[in-house]
This record gives C-alpha cells, structure tokens and sequence, in this order.
C-alpha cells in the first residue's frame, strides 16, 4: 500500500509494473532535462543586455530544433508502444478468477474445479484490529498462488466500478453486461491493497481490493478450508 | 490551344515545383516534410491494417458476418508480442 505523504509508485509486485516503473523513469528524466534547459533559456533571455535586431533566419538550427525533439520522441514512443503491446500478452494462466462488482463490494469467483465464491467487504474503522490499514482492509483476500500467471475476468453486477492494484500495476474497468480480461504474475508474496477506481455511489471510496499472494501448497490449504466453509 | 494545357499549368504540379524552388533556400523544411509525411503515413497504414485485419471488424455482412468467432488461440492478432509466441501454444479447447 502507499504510505503517507508518498509521491511516487508504489514497489512493483509484478514484472509489468516494473516495466512500467522504469519507464516512468525514463520518460521522467527526459522531461526533467528538457525543463531545465528551457528554465535555463528564460532565464539568459530575460538577464542579457544583449540584443540583435538584425537576424532573419538560419537553416542550420531549425534543423537541430527538428530533429532534436523527433528523435526524443520516437526514444519515447518505442519504449511506450513495447510495454502496451506486453501489457495484453495473456501468457497460459493458471488460474482464472472471476471479480464481480457490487455496490459496495467486491466477490471472486474460483471455478476452474471446484466452485468456491465468496464476497469481499471492507472491514470498517471501527472494527479494525492494531496494525490493520484504514479503508483498505476487506474480509476475505483475493488469494493467489505466488509466481503463478493468474486471468481474472472482471466485470459488475449493478453500475460501472474498476479492478485497481497499483502495485500489480492493474486496472480494469468492471462493466455490467462485459467481461474484460487481465492477466498477471506476482513476483514477490505479499499483501497488495488497491481501491474501486470508478466513481460509483455512496461507498465507492469504501470497496477496497485486497490480493494476498502466497506459495501453492498454502494457496491450496486456503482453497480447501474456503470450500468447507461456504 | 483550346485543348492542350501546358503542363506547368497543373495546380497540382504547380504546387510541388513550388515546395521544391522553395526548399532549396530552405532546406530546413526538409526534416519537417519527412517526420510529418512518416508520421501521417504510418499513423494511415495502421488504421488501414486496423480496418482490414482487426476481427472486431466486418465488411462484408452476407458472407463474412462474424469475423471474431473464426480466432484460434493460435492467432497473433495484435501487431506485435514482446515476449509470446502465439503459434507455440497448446490448441486445449473443443472446437464448435
């Protein structure tokens, strides 16, 4: 999750929101560059007592000034157009999960073998245990296998509401009547938080996600006690 | 004289002899022309392929009415992968 006063990303859980991480950082540096060196040139231009009223044109830096800011750009466009092409690459999941939205709340359906379904509210302020993070502890966690691809078909039983993780670098609308499809691997196990990211009543700023990513054999002990309870 | 024009007359030819006495005392221009007409004609082949390739898309209702159920899990239909081969995957579904 974001701790307080945070500016940047969060640290990436998967390989794409590395990606999009670095190239953050790429793009970034380029504006930086490029601000400086205009802040640089206000400055000159309005600190000089120099003038010259006698300039007409010059072929040589309209050229420089052409090719300069086209050849940022494709640097630019070739990263960006690579990690959107690799953003849709669905590589075999193995395992496919079903995120349903509600107002106010979210339910996953595993159903690959056996039918395990279950809703997922926020635990409220008031019900919150030392430690927990506020407005965005739920219930029951989305819980994964760790490193393993994972499909998760995301749609809405009632109006518009979005699947978020930041830190899995994930967003995908959840649109009654549609099913969009993302495709993921964590990296890491851990505890990642994201909240409903489109607007969508009363309690929208109260539907966290909450995805727990843990090795197979505890997935598969988590997956056993779910089916016994429900 | 009533039928033949002379070919200088031409607005369109006019047009690009003009760009042309012009660009020898600008040669500025040149790196314009070629990033906007690379641009423009990229930007023009894509929503050509986007027309012609996409399965979304359909032209021709009577014979070719539903071009999205024809996919195997086989078929690259994006422009490009990074990191997948799409011939290489397992075919492990009914066909209809």
């Amino acid at each position: 999750m974001a701790h307080p006063s945070q500016l940047g990303f969060q640290d990436a859980a998967s390989p794409v929101m590395e990606e999009l991480l670095h190239f953050h950082d790429h793009t970034l540096m380029i504006v930086f560059l490029i601000s400086t060196l205009v802040l640089y040139i206000i400055v000159a231009m309005v600190t000089t007592k120099l003038t010259n009223k006698f300039i007409l044109d010059s072929q040589e830096i309209e050229i420089i000034w052409t090719l300069l800011p086209a050849l940022i750009l494709i640097l630019i466009a070739l990263p960006s157009l690579r990690i959107l092409y690799l953003m849709d690459e669905i590589n075999d999941p193995h395992l496919t999960i079903k995120a349903m939205g509600h107002q106010w709340y979210w339910s996953y359906e595993y159903t690959d073998y056996e039918d395990l379904g279950f809703d997922s509210y926020m635990i409220p302020t008031q019900d919150l245990t030392p430690g927990q993070f506020r407005l965005l502890e739920t219930d029951h966690r989305m819980v994964i296998p760790v490193e393993s691809p994972v499909r998760v078909l995301v749609s809405a039983d009632d109006v518009l509401h979005s699947w978020a993780v930041p830190s899995l670098g994930i967003k995908m609308d959840a649109v009654p009547g549609r099913l969009n499809q993302t495709a993921f691997i964590t990296s890491r196990p851990g505890v990642f938080y994201g909240q409903c990211s489109e607007i969508c009543g009363a309690n929208h700023s109260f539907m966290p996600i909450v995805v727990e990513a843990v090795p197979l054999e505890h997935f598969e002990n988590w997956s056993s006690l779910m089916l016994e309870d429900a | 004289r009533l039928f033949f024009r002379h070919k200088a007359d031409f607005p369109s030819l006019r047009m690009l002899l003009t760009i042309r006495k012009q660009l020898r005392s600008h040669p500025a221009l040149i790196p314009l022309f070629f990033f906007i007409g690379g641009g423009t004609t990229m930007s023009l082949l894509y929503l050509a392929r986007l027309g012609l390739r996409n399965p979304d898309v359909s032209w021709d209702r009577k014979n070719n009415p539903e071009p999205w159920n024809k996919l195997s899990p086989n078929y690259q239909y994006k422009f490009f992968t990074v990191n997948m081969d799409y011939s290489k995957l397992k075919k492990d579904r009914p066909d209809f």
